[in-house]
């Protein structure tokens, strides 16, 4: 159904509502649910949505076609407890540079939705309201971009970014064309997290001075045969804007994220999580640190290439604290969880664990105080993929917009330059650059391939 | 110079620590030791191959905080030697380290490569990242004679660097029969945005170049012809072009840009309706 056609459904109905009393007729043969009474969602209130990337990640955004006309449960992964219902939408275009995984993602949606292996011809579909992004790292930038090009809002994966520049585009088309895009750091919309960002704000542990982060370390690699891309993946489109190596299963699907070139490792996969928190309740989304420095060791041998161990220190000023991201770190001495951050105040400390899906947790005390206190000051957002579906009406920035997941991306992105260059960064988080580093500045983009660029 | 020695037998020592020791401190090596490495970067070991590698990327940013580190200039050379006759991957992965530290003096020995099919992509990129304007001269200058399939690389190089000097070529690109090399050639006017406005061809980025070349032209000082082109594009059929053009009209944060916005306030397209709505209430 094309576009004008539902708008034309859509002003034949309004019309049709509003001459009810002359017209009661119409009543007779248009069924409450197709005008939105007694509960039902209309169908012309019903979101029609592109995926681009629908791997394992990908997946767990489709609408399934037999949940139409339902208030689905939001998935708890993707904030809230699990409970909040989804709008309702409808996955109706589906595009992966992996056939098989097209085909599978279709056969879950159920329907007939419109597959793609080009995300260009996805987008070109006029009936897509909005796309969700899953798809590698690499991509997202230019995934993003041309998405607000054609007019689509957006929920994109995190980490937003590869590189500052790619940060600082999707910034901007966002803003240009007045797309609503959310990153899929889910934690703001975790009802721990809100909680411990009031708690915090509140001056409960007092002026925090330093935020520890902790994950695992990531893992070593090995080298495992480069070997022709299988049949169903079109993998000069999944390499797109990355440089050019042979295929490799161990570096495509899932396992993409230890190459710096397509992902980044943990800090960029889950630092984009746990920072994020970390920069919600610090009041950071406008700004960034003034200063990085890592240390650490890549893997000794095998074909990956992102920081194994790595610890590194972020200070910001004005006001002065300081940001550690460490894996493996010190983890909270109050929750046990793989990754988190503790909150270091003049008057006390606070955990906040995990800062993704399920599992998001703090202490205890955040809670009692939550439970006897109205003194809730941030926002709540209703979970994450339901707060960007409430954007899309209301034109609203979500809770996790474009700026802030690039101040987020720039924490990650800067760790890993400073890792790899071995050296101290002086940031300028105004004019986003590296003060008397010529190296560093360079490192701060990466030109495309072939037809890929900003 | 033993401790250089050292590093070079480490590196391709049988024990992976070994080696990760020698890489991390490659940065003592003397660029004249960089073909030595380079031959182990093609060593058919991957340990050994990928320790090598990292070496040289050690070495590469041990210099390259500071172009005027003396060291610069001998590893830069001990690079380009390797991509002229370093294995193919090793060619590959030099070039991306000279896209780090190699400078204005280095770009006619680079540029040359903008010509060979396996290493062209590696050329632009490299280039592509080297300031001034030797660099965009570079690639102008390969313009005429590159292959079809190639100039729209080019043109999203010379885009991406903005310069000025780069606008008449665009504008020729813009009036290629060829979709491909024309739209690459509005994309890159578009991003350099340096008056007088081309006449951009119709097509789908047609609205987006617009677009970003009006935003250009705000920030150059040239508010009236921003004005213009927002303008032009105010009854587009797209909704989000629409918003575009609200929204660049309420930077100008001029009366004659308010005057433009105000009807769409009444739009009857929601999304449209809702943006003037917002644009508005930030003029005023």
């Amino acid at each position: 159904m094309s576009r004008s056609t539902r708008n034309t459904r859509r002003s034949f109905l309004r019309k049709a509502a509003s001459a009810s009393a002359a017209g009661a007729f119409l009543f007779d043969i248009v069924p409450a649910r197709a005008l939105g009474l007694q509960g039902e969602t209309p169908p012309s209130d019903t979101l029609n949505f592109g995926h681009i990337g629908i791997g394992g990640r990908g997946r767990g955004f489709l609408r399934l076609e037999s949940n139409l006309g339902k208030q689905v449960p939001a998935s708890s992964n993707l904030g809230g407890d699990g409970s909040r219902k989804l709008r309702a939408a409808r996955s109706i275009a589906l595009c992966d540079v992996d056939t098989g995984r097209l085909d599978k993602a279709a056969s879950v949606v159920g329907g007939k939705p419109r597959l793609y292996k080009d995300f260009r011809r996805l987008l070109e579909d006029k009936d897509v309201d909005a796309v969700y992004i899953a798809s590698p790292d690499h991509w997202h930038a230019l995934h993003t971009i041309r998405s607000c090009e054609a007019g689509k809002d957006v929920y994109c994966e995190k980490p937003a970014c590869n590189t500052i520049e790619e940060g600082r585009a999707m910034v901007d088309a966002a803003e240009r064309y007045g797309r609503v895009v959310q990153i899929g750091s889910q934690g703001r919309s975790q009802q721990s997290a809100w909680e411990a960002n009031n708690y915090i704000k509140a001056g409960r542990i007092g002026r925090v001075r330093k935020v520890l982060c902790w994950h695992y370390a990531s893992p070593e690699g090995d080298w495992t045969p480069d070997a022709p891309p299988p049949p169903e993946l079109d993998y000069e489109m999944w390499l797109g804007p990355a440089r050019h190596i042979p295929y490799n299963p161990r570096r495509t699907h899932g396992a993409f994220r230890w190459m710096i070139d397509f992902g980044g490792g943990q800090i960029r996969d889950r630092g984009a999580h746990v920072m994020s928190i970390a920069n919600w309740i610090m009041d950071a989304d406008a700004g960034g640190p003034v200063s990085i420095e890592a240390k650490g060791e890549p893997p000794h041998d095998g074909m990956y290439d992102s920081a194994v161990t790595m610890e590194v220190t972020y200070q910001f000023r004005n006001p002065d604290w300081t940001l550690v991201w460490a894996q493996p770190g010190v983890p909270s001495a109050t929750l046990d969880a793989r990754y988190g951050a503790v909150y270091w105040g003049d008057s006390g400390n606070l955990t906040v664990t995990l800062g993704d899906g399920a599992g998001t947790s703090t202490d205890q005390k955040v809670k009692d105080f939550a439970a006897s206190c109205d003194c809730g000051k941030a926002f709540r957002s209703p979970g994450h993929s339901e707060n960007f579906e409430d954007c899309i009406r209301t034109r609203e920035k979500p809770i996790m917009h474009m700026e802030a997941a690039h101040r987020v991306s720039t924490l990650c992105v800067l760790g890993n330059v400073a890792f790899q260059l071995q050296r101290k960064l002086e940031w300028d988080p105004v004019s986003e650059s590296v003060k008397d580093d010529a190296e560093a500045n360079r490192m701060l983009s990466r030109p495309g391939r072939g037809p890929w660029h900003l | 110079m033993q401790q250089a020695m050292n590093i070079l037998t480490n590196l391709s020592s049988s024990n992976a620590d070994v080696r990760f020791a020698a890489w991390r401190a490659a940065g003592d090596l003397h660029p004249d030791q960089i073909a030595e490495v380079g031959k182990l970067a093609a060593s058919t070991n991957p340990g050994i191959a990928k320790a090598a590698k990292e070496a040289l990327t050690t070495l590469t940013h041990s210099v390259g905080k500071d172009p005027a580190n003396p060291k610069r200039a001998g590893v830069v050379n001990g690079l380009l030697g390797l991509v002229a006759s370093g294995a193919a991957d090793v060619k590959v992965h030099a070039m991306r380290l000279l896209s780090h530290i190699a400078g204005e003096d280095s770009v006619p020995a680079i540029a040359k490569y903008l010509a060979d099919a396996a290493l062209r992509e590696e050329a632009i990129y490299c280039l592509e990242r080297i300031p001034g304007e030797g660099s965009i001269k570079a690639v102008m200058s390969a313009y005429a004679g590159a292959p079809d399939d190639f100039k729209p690389r080019l043109l999203a190089a010379l885009g991406h660097r903005r310069s000025a000097a780069a606008k008449a070529l665009c504008a020729e690109a813009m009036r290629s029969t060829n979709a491909a090399i024309a739209a690459a050639g509005a994309k890159a006017a578009a991003r350099i945005g340096k008056a007088p406005t081309p006449q951009f061809p119709q097509g789908p980025e047609r609205a987006d170049a617009v677009i970003r070349f009006a935003e250009c032209q705000a920030r150059e000082g040239n508010p009236a012809e921003a004005s213009r082109l927002f303008k032009s594009l105010l009854d587009d059929p797209a909704a989000h072009v629409q918003c575009a053009a609200v929204i660049g009209l309420s930077k100008l944060r001029t009366a004659d840009a308010a005057v433009a916005i105000l009807p769409k306030t009444k739009s009857t397209d929601r999304t449209v309706r809702i943006t003037a709505r917002n644009a508005w209430k930030s003029m005023t």
